[in-house]
C-alpha cells in the first residue's frame, strides 16, 4: 500500500463486524513504523483500541498508545464545546451557549451535528498547526461507523456546504470537504470479509463513496482470509452430494473437510466478484484462528499492510 | 432452549444488537418459524439482504407489504400454515405521512414538506430512522392484520439509540424549547433583543457566529412550521414510546461471538434492566461448533478411500487440519462467550439463550433460513 503512506487522512469503514478496529490499529502501526506520527480517532463507540494496544481504557483525551501512535475516542459533546470555545474565544460566552438547556436538546437532535463534531475534530487534528507551524500528526485515521452510518457521517460536511449560509461553520466544512475530496490527501479504506454479503455491501459502499460523494477509495482490505487447504478439484470432490456421518473419527475429518471446501469455494467466488467489479488495490489479511487479542497479532497484520 | 414460547405469547418481537450480527436473518428466521406455527406474520425490515429477499420471491423491495408466495414454501418442502409478509421501512415516507396526518391545514402541510431543511431532517434527524421504525410498528400493530410483528431494528452504532429515539425526538421538539426559539425571533426574522433575557441574546449571537446569520432564522422558521404539528405529534410519540413497553412486546438481543458485539449486548441488557424492560432472549449467531470427536490421519485416510474422494496424497492430513481449525474457532468462540454466560447467569429473570451454529455459507435461501428457524424455535 505505497500510496497509503502519503495520505494524511484515512477513513476506515465497512460492514459491521468485519474488523474495522483491528485494521485501523494495524494501519496506524504500519504508518508509525515509517516514522509517521499517527492519530487514531474512534467515533464514540465502545472502544477496543486499549485491548488491542494493551493500553489503559481510552477516553476523549488524546493518549499515546504505542510508539508514534496516539488515540482518542471522540466524545461529540465535548468536541462541540471545544470547537465553540475556539471560535467564540470566550469561555463565558461559550459556557452560556453550551450550558443552555434548550440549546443542548437542540444540538442533541440536530441532524448530523454530532457526526460533524467528530469528523470535524478528526479533520482538525490533521490540519491544526503546532506552534512551529507543522501539523502535530502526519496521519489521522478515523475508525468510522459501519456502512450506512459511515456514509451519513461523510455526507454531513457536504450538507453543511449546501444548506448553511457563509460563516465559520460553513468555512470549516468547506475546507474539510476539500481535503476529503483530494485523493492525494484523503483515502477511504473499506474493510470486508471474503463472503457473499460483505462483498456485495462493499461494492455498494464503494459506489456510493465514489459516485455520490466523489471520494477516493484508496484500499479494500479483505480481512479473515481462510488459508485454502484444498485444490479446486479436491473441493469439487468434497462438495459432491453425500450424507456426512460424523459418528466416526474418519467421518469427522471428511465432514470438516467438506465444510472447509464450501467456505473456500465461497471465498474464491467472493474474491473473484470483488476483483471483477472493484479496481481499488486490495490487501488480504488472514483469519486468526485464535483471535486478534493484542499487540502481537496487530503488529503482524501491520506488516501485511505495508 | 427454544424461542417458540415467545413467538406463541407475544405480538411484537424486536431484534436488537450491533451491526453485522445477523439481526435481519434472525428476524426472518423467527418469522418463518412463527408462520410455520400457523401465525400471520409481518417482518418489518430496514435493510433486507438482497439474495434472501430474492429467494423469497420479493424481487423489488418496496415499502408496500408483500406476501411471500406459499408456493415458495411448498417448493422448499416447508409446511407453512400461516403467512409471511415482508415490508421495508421507508423513513422519509413514514415521516411524510405523519406530517400529512398532523398538519392543521393543507397550506401548513405543504410549507413543511416543501421546506429545504425538512428534506434533510426527514431522513437524518438524530433518531429519525429509529423513531419512524417504531412509528410504523405502532401503526401496523393497531391495524390488527397480523398475529406477530417482527422488527429488525436499524443498524445503530449504539443499540441504545433505538430505545431513546422517541424521547430524543420529543425533547428536541419539546414545546418549551420551541417556544423559546420562536420567541427569540420575531416575525420579521430579525433578532428582537427587547424580548430576550441577556443570556439568550449572548447564546444566539454565539451560535450565529458559528453558523452565519441567516441560518438561525431559517431554522426558526422551520421550527415554527413544525410547531403546527407538534401537539398531535408529541402525543403520538409518547404513545409509541408506551407501546414499546407493553407486555406483549419481546426483546431479542442478537449478538455474534465477537467481543465487541457481546460487550454491546451486555450493555444493552443492562440498560433494559435499568428501565424495567424485559430481556426476553439472547440469540448468539454463527457459533462455531467443536468437532464431535477427535480425529486422526489414519481414520481420515480410510474414510477418504471408502468415499473415493480422490484427494492428493496429503489430502487426509488436510482433512484433519480442517477439523483442527474448526476446533480452534470453537474454542475462540467459547472463550469470547464466557462473559456473556457469566453475566446472564447473574440475572434473576434469566433470558432464554439460543446459540445458532455457524453455517459455512450466508443464509441466502429458504432452506438455510428454515435451518436457522429450526435452531431458534424447534
Amino acid at each position: 500500500m505505497t500510496t497509503l503512506l502519503d495520505r494524511r487522512f484515512h477513513f476506515v469503514t465497512g460492514k459491521g463486524g468485519v474488523g474495522k478496529t483491528t485494521i485501523t490499529s494495524a494501519l496506524a502501526l504500519s504508518l508509525a513504523a515509517r516514522d509517521k506520527r499517527v492519530l487514531i480517532c474512534g467515533c464514540n463507540a465502545k472502544e477496543r483500541f486499549s485491548a488491542l494496544f494493551e493500553a489503559p481504557p481510552l477516553g476523549h483525551d488524546v493518549t499515546l498508545v504505542a510508539e508514534n501512535v496516539w488515540a482518542t475516542n471522540i466524545d461529540p459533546g465535548r468536541a462541540m464545546e471545544e470547537y465553540g470555545q475556539m471560535i467564540l474565544k470566550s469561555r463565558t460566552v461559550s459556557r452560556a451557549v453550551f450550558d443552555n438547556r434548550y440549546v443542548r436538546s437542540f444540538f442533541r437532535a440536530t441532524p448530523g451535528l454530532y457526526e460533524w463534531a467528530m469528523l470535524g475534530k478528526a479533520w482538525f487534528h490533521a490540519v491544526e498547526p503546532s506552534p512551529d507551524g507543522t501539523p502535530p500528526f502526519d496521519a489521522v485515521i478515523v475508525d468510522a461507523p459501519a456502512t450506512g452510518h459511515g456514509l451519513d457521517m461523510l455526507r454531513v460536511p457536504k450538507v453543511i456546504v449546501d444548506v448553511v449560509p457563509p460563516g465559520i461553520l460553513r468555512r470549516d466544512a468547506e475546507r474539510a470537504w476539500e481535503m476529503f475530496r483530494d485523493e492525494r490527501q484523503t483515502g477511504v479504506v473499506i474493510v470486508t470479509l471474503p463472503e457473499d454479503m460483505p462483498v456485495n455491501e462493499t461494492l455498494e459502499l464503494s459506489e456510493a463513496m465514489t459516485g455520490e460523494l466523489g471520494l477516493h477509495v484508496s484500499n479494500v482490505v479483505v480481512n479473515g482470509m481462510i488459508p485454502p487447504l484444498f485444490s479446486a478439484p479436491e473441493r469439487a470432490s468434497l462438495l459432491a452430494p453425500r450424507a456426512l456421518d460424523e459418528r466416526t473419527r474418519g467421518g469427522v475429518a471428511v465432514a470438516a473437510g467438506a465444510r472447509r471446501a464450501l467456505r473456500e469455494t465461497i471465498q474464491a467466488e467472493a474474491l473473484a466478484k470483488l476483483g471483477k467489479h472493484l479496481s481499488s488495490p486490495k490487501v488480504y489479511v488472514p483469519l486468526y484462528f485464535g483471535g486478534v487479542n493484542g499487540l502481537a497479532e496487530v503488529r503482524e497484520i501491520a506488516r501485511r499492510l505495508s | 432452549m427454544s424461542l417458540a414460547p415467545l413467538l406463541e405469547s407475544r405480538r411484537v418481537v424486536l431484534c436488537v444488537g450491533s451491526g453485522g450480527v445477523g439481526k435481519t436473518t434472525t428476524a426472518a428466521a423467527l418469522g418463518l418459524a412463527a408462520a410455520m406455527q400457523g401465525k400471520r406474520v409481518l417482518c418489518l425490515t430496514i435493510d433486507p439482504a438482497k439474495r434472501l429477499a430474492n429467494s423469497l420471491g420479493l424481487e423489488a423491495m418496496t415499502s408496500e407489504a408483500q406476501v411471500v408466495d406459499p408456493a415458495r414454501f411448498a417448493e422448499a418442502g416447508l409446511a407453512v400454515g400461516g403467512s409471511l409478509t415482508v415490508m421495508m421501512l421507508d423513513t422519509k415516507r413514514t415521516f411524510d405521512e405523519l406530517v400529512r396526518t398532523y398538519a392543521s391545514s393543507p397550506e401548513a402541510r405543504d410549507r413543511i414538506l416543501g421546506n429545504k431543511l425538512y428534506q434533510y431532517v426527514s431522513t437524518s434527524l438524530a433518531g429519525t430512522h429509529e423513531y419512524m421504525a417504531m412509528e410504523k410498528l405502532h401503526a401496523v400493530k393497531r391495524e390488527g392484520k397480523y398475529d406477530l410483528i417482527l422488527l429488525d431494528t436499524p443498524p445503530t452504532a449504539n443499540a441504545l439509540d433505538f430505545l431513546d429515539a422517541p424521547e430524543r425526538l420529543v425533547s428536541a421538539l419539546d414545546s418549551a424549547a420551541m417556544r423559546w426559539f420562536i420567541e427569540v425571533f420575531q416575525e420579521s426574522g430579525s433578532l428582537s433583543f427587547n424580548l430576550l433575557a441577556k443570556t439568550a441574546a449572548v447564546v444566539l449571537k454565539g451560535i450565529g457566529k458559528l453558523t452565519g446569520g441567516g441560518f438561525l432564522q431559517q431554522v426558526a422558521e422551520f421550527v415554527t412550521q413544525l410547531n403546527d404539528l407538534f401537539g398531535g405529534f408529541k402525543e403520538r410519540a409518547a404513545e409509541v414510546a408506551r407501546s414499546l413497553r407493553a407486555p406483549d412486546v419481546a426483546f431479542v438481543l442478537v449478538t455474534s461471538p465477537a467481543p465487541m458485539a457481546i460487550q454491546e449486548v451486555l450493555f444493552f441488557a443492562e440498560r433494559l434492566r435499568e428501565q424495567g424492560m424485559p430481556q426476553d432472549a439472547v440469540v448468539v449467531n454463527r457459533v462455531n461448533q467443536p468437532p464431535r470427536s477427535p480425529t486422526d490421519a489414519l481414520a481420515a485416510r480410510e474414510e477418504a478411500a471408502r468415499l473415493a474422494l480422490g484427494l492428493d496424497d496429503d489430502g487426509p492430513d488436510r482433512l484433519v487440519q480442517a477439523s483442527h481449525d474448526e476446533g480452534k474457532l470453537a474454542e475462540l468462540d467459547r472463550r469470547n462467550l464466557a462473559p456473556l454466560a457469566a453475566a446472564l447467569g447473574e440475572l434473576s429473570a434469566r433470558p432464554l439463550r439460543v446459540d445458532v451454529p455457524a453455517l459455512p455459507y450466508d443464509v441466502h435461501d429458504l432452506a438455510s433460513l428454515a435451518e436457522v428457524a429450526r435452531h431458534l424455535a424447534s
